[in-house]
């Protein structure tokens, strides 16, 4: 019963900081930028969806819409005041880095002198109801977070394989310039890459704000952890970031079990670190050709 | 040119001639006044655009020398390094033996460094007190930030971890303070085993990963400390971080003395993190690692350089210097606060390194300042003023290469391009050589050949009117007038492909026109099929068409 119970939290906060995982991982690779703005776009997302439920409509859907959309039009904030005017200028992977952290800080100095340091929290989306399987409970939360983020992942994935976007964007992972050359707009494509990786931040602060509340700086644990899984899994690799999620979950769900909720961060980050020596470019990135910018 | 063509009008060539053979020929032709050529060139050097006065204002001021005293100069003991770099040189007009101090740094450091030691005594009374406090921030966090300068700039490795290992250093000393009454003198001391040993750990990771992998790792291990004091039991979660260290500020002093001395405490520690940066990043090390900046590596080790091993060195020393300054911090402060891992930290010491610019000491110093500024001593204006720190750093990340000291640089950059932009807009290309074209032409004298060649045929196209076109048609040969004369001249010089000429077919034949190939042995060509019966007439048919080529080029 324990395990099990610890083992499925796990999986369900993977697959939240998974989103934002595959979010920074196809960022990274697309555009050569290190988005670690994400966390303000998690908060953004968070506040555009409470400020929905609260003056508009809180049906569960509009109100996951809605974070999703407010989510998607902070990717496209940062975009535009980050990417655009520096991708082709010198040292753009440490400007965009540090524009992007002052992106974060700026945003969530805002939020919080507009909101106040008060946490908000979002209405119930998935009811309350469980199923029960054999002496395992699965209440209503995890299985709507789990079949979300799948979701979400499963179009992301089939939309990247099967539309002409997508093929843009995944003509960008592997060569830029040459992408550039053949007619692909830089700055087009980065548009559609940081609303739809926006997109999947806002769903994901929407699905955790089912466990926790939103608050100004409630993105930098996610940001955090989900940098941490995309590094482990290769930057710019869903399949190596989904894998990773579900190793650093066990750890997570074992070392709780084993030794103690406090040391849960000390075992990942080893499990992390010894995975990056062995595989510098983690788990399934390449390992000889890092993206040159 | 008004002048000129009322002129032209009563203008007439007498032909010297005329006296003795007048026949079929005027002695007298309507012509035009010849400007002197000197015009043309004076017209060809001025700019067509507005141009600004050359050279620059002396900013700076020129010392007397003479020949003997160029080297006698103050030199550090023992050693013959000089003070400041001066060099001798001569006035390139008035040949006056002056000194010019080449880099003058030196100066500006010793001047700013002075103002920070006397600042005490110029602070206003009123806000003397947090003046002083937050000079001591000031103090311990530029400490900080030129040390992680080091990390960044000098060794090229991309580590947010500077503050954590500060915070592990400064958390454990207070912890063994407070547990085993460890007198103050030994937390730096005993911190700085502890900043050496944590370095090494999170350097094993560096040694495989590049730049900005080992960012993002670096972020986690941050929250990583963060998480791990902020729930252990040994480190006091309920204070809000670990107090009671021994201090080296005595509490029996009266308060204005305990915050001067904590003001000076906290710049000698500044200064000798100084130190450290002058003498690893300007020595051998340092040296080293100019060598292999990022994205040459492979070449500073085909020429035998071992720039992993004097990365993870310059970190190792930064890593103990770090857990120094946590010791100095615990000492300080008399304990320390979960703060220094929060992300917010390791976020305001980005913005002091991105405002100022990465890789530099005056950098770092001038950056902490802004930032301490705004948020220790505007500290009343609320949360608004770290919005005001992030749209600095945005600023200065978006509009600047490399900070606030890099300006200069990317100035003289900006500048060079534009000089480049104007010079084209002002060249233009009628026969002569572009620069990147005269590189190629061994002969330089067909350079200015083809110049002066350009010069002249504008001014001949001054000299072509109805006249003279006239006086041709009516005498092709013998003396005309000079503006005539000048045109045949520059004609009959010109080079022989592509030259005129008249073919006459037979003793009694027709003229016709022809060009010359220019080559021997490769036959003229017809240039048309008119032919002329006159030999006057076909004469003047080459000047007309030698006219045409003229105007057209």
């Amino acid at each position: 019963m324990d395990i099990t119970f610890i083992l499925i939290n796990a999986l369900v906060v993977a697959c939240i900081y998974g989103l934002v995982a595959v979010a920074v991982s196809i960022t990274w690779s697309s555009l050569g930028l290190i988005n670690l703005g994400y966390g303000f776009v998690f908060s953004f997302g968070g506040y555009g969806a409470y400020v929905v439920s609260k003056n508009l409509i809180d049906h569960p859907i509009a109100v996951a819409l809605a974070g999703i959309l407010f989510g998607a039009l902070g990717g496209i904030i940062i975009c535009a005041l980050v990417f655009i005017p520096l991708h082709d200028k010198k040292n753009f992977t440490t400007r965009g880095m540090i524009a992007t952290l002052a992106i974060s800080l700026v945003g969530s100095q805002a939020l919080l002198m507009y909101f106040g340091p008060r946490a908000k929290s979002l209405p119930e989306l998935f009811g309350f109801w469980q199923v029960r399987l054999g002496n395992i409970v699965l209440t209503s939360d995890k299985i709507g977070i789990v079949v979300c983020s799948i979701a979400m992942l499963s179009v992301v994935i089939f939309w990247m394989q099967g539309s002409r976007r997508g093929l843009e964007i995944r003509a960008m992972m592997m060569n830029p310039h040459a992408a550039s050359i053949v007619g692909i707009g830089i700055r087009s494509t980065g548009f559609y890459v940081m609303a739809l990786t926006g997109a999947m931040a806002g769903l994901a602060a929407v699905l955790l704000s089912q466990t926790y509340f939103i608050s100004p700086f409630s993105g930098l644990t996610p940001l955090i952890k989900g940098v941490s899984i995309a590094l482990c899994g290769g930057l710019g690799s869903v399949r190596g970031a989904v894998i990773a999620a579900i190793i650093l979950g066990i750890t997570e769900a074992a070392t709780s079990r084993l030794l103690g909720g406090q040391y849960v961060l000390i075992t990942q980050f080893l499990v992390i670190i010894s995975i990056l020596i062995v595989r510098p470019r983690g788990i399934a990135g390449l390992l000889d050709k890092g993206r040159e910018q | 040119m008004s002048d000129n063509s009322t002129s032209k009008d009563k203008y007439f060539w007498h032909n010297p001639l005329a006296v003795w053979d007048t026949k079929g020929r005027k002695g007298k032709v309507e012509s035009i006044p010849v400007p002197d050529p000197a015009t043309a060139w004076d017209n060809h050097k001025q700019y067509k655009i507005k141009t600004y006065k050359l050279g620059r204002l002396k900013h700076y001021h020129i010392w007397a020398n003479h020949g003997e005293r160029t080297w006698k100069r103050i030199r550090w003991w023992p050693t013959r390094r000089n003070l400041l770099n001066i060099r001798g040189k001569y006035n390139r007009k008035t040949l006056i033996a002056e000194k010019k101090i080449m880099d003058r740094r030196p100066i500006y450091w010793v001047l700013c460094l002075f103002i920070l030691a006397i600042a005490p005594f110029l602070f206003p009374e009123s806000m003397q007190n947090s003046l002083l406090t937050a000079g001591a921030v000031f103090g311990i966090f530029a400490a900080i930030n030129v040390c992680w300068t080091l990390v960044l700039g000098t060794a090229s490795i991309f580590s947010l971890a500077s503050y954590a290992i500060v915070g592990v250093a400064a958390f454990i000393t207070s912890w063994l303070s407070i547990q085993y009454g460890l007198p103050w003198w030994y937390l730096p001391i005993v911190g700085t085993a502890i900043g050496f040993a944590f370095g090494g750990i999170i350097a094993l990771p560096a040694m495989r990963l590049d730049g900005f992998y080992y960012a993002l790792l670096t972020l986690g291990l941050n929250e990583l400390c963060r998480v791990y004091f902020t729930t252990s039991k040994q480190f006091g979660s309920a204070s809000g971080g670990l107090y009671g260290a021994s201090t080296y500020i005595n509490p029996d002093w009266a308060p204005y003395t305990q915050s001067l001395v904590s003001y000076y405490g906290a710049f000698a520690l500044l200064i000798a993190s100084l130190f450290l940066f002058r003498f690893t990043n300007g020595k051998r090390l340092g040296r080293i690692l100019k060598m292999a900046p990022e994205k040459r590596e492979a070449f500073a080790e085909a020429c035998g350089v071992d720039y992993r091993q004097a990365r993870i060195r310059i970190f190792l020393i930064t890593s103990a210097a770090l857990g120094f300054i946590g010791g100095f911090y615990a000492a300080h402060y008399r304990g320390v606060a979960f703060s220094i891992f929060s992300f917010d930290t390791v976020l305001l010491g980005l913005a002091m390194l991105a405002i100022g610019g990465i890789g530099k000491a005056e950098g770092a110093i001038l950056g902490t300042l802004v930032v301490v500024f705004l948020d220790k001593i505007l500290i009343e204006i609320g949360p608004i003023r770290h919005l005001m720190i992030g749209t600095i750093m945005f600023g200065a990340v978006l509009f600047l290469n490399n900070g606030f000291f890099g300006i200069k640089q990317q100035f003289n950059a900006w500048r060079d391009k534009k000089r480049g932009e104007w010079r084209s807009a002002r060249t233009e290309k009628g026969g002569e050589a572009l620069p990147e074209e005269a590189t190629e032409i061994d002969d330089k004298d067909r350079l200015y050949m083809k110049r002066f060649d350009k010069v002249q045929r504008d001014y001949l196209k001054t000299l072509i009117t109805p006249q003279i076109m006239e006086e041709h048609r009516a005498q092709p040969l013998g003396q005309h007038s000079e503006a005539l004369e000048r045109v045949l001249l520059y004609f009959r010089r010109a080079e022989m492909d592509d030259k005129y000429a008249l073919h006459r077919d037979g003793p009694t034949g027709h003229y016709k026109l022809i060009a010359f190939s220019g080559n021997r042995g490769v036959s003229p060509r017809v240039v048309d099929d008119k032919e002329y019966d006159d030999v006057d007439e076909a004469y003047h048919a080459v000047f007309v068409r030698r006219v045409h080529d003229l105007m057209e080029s």
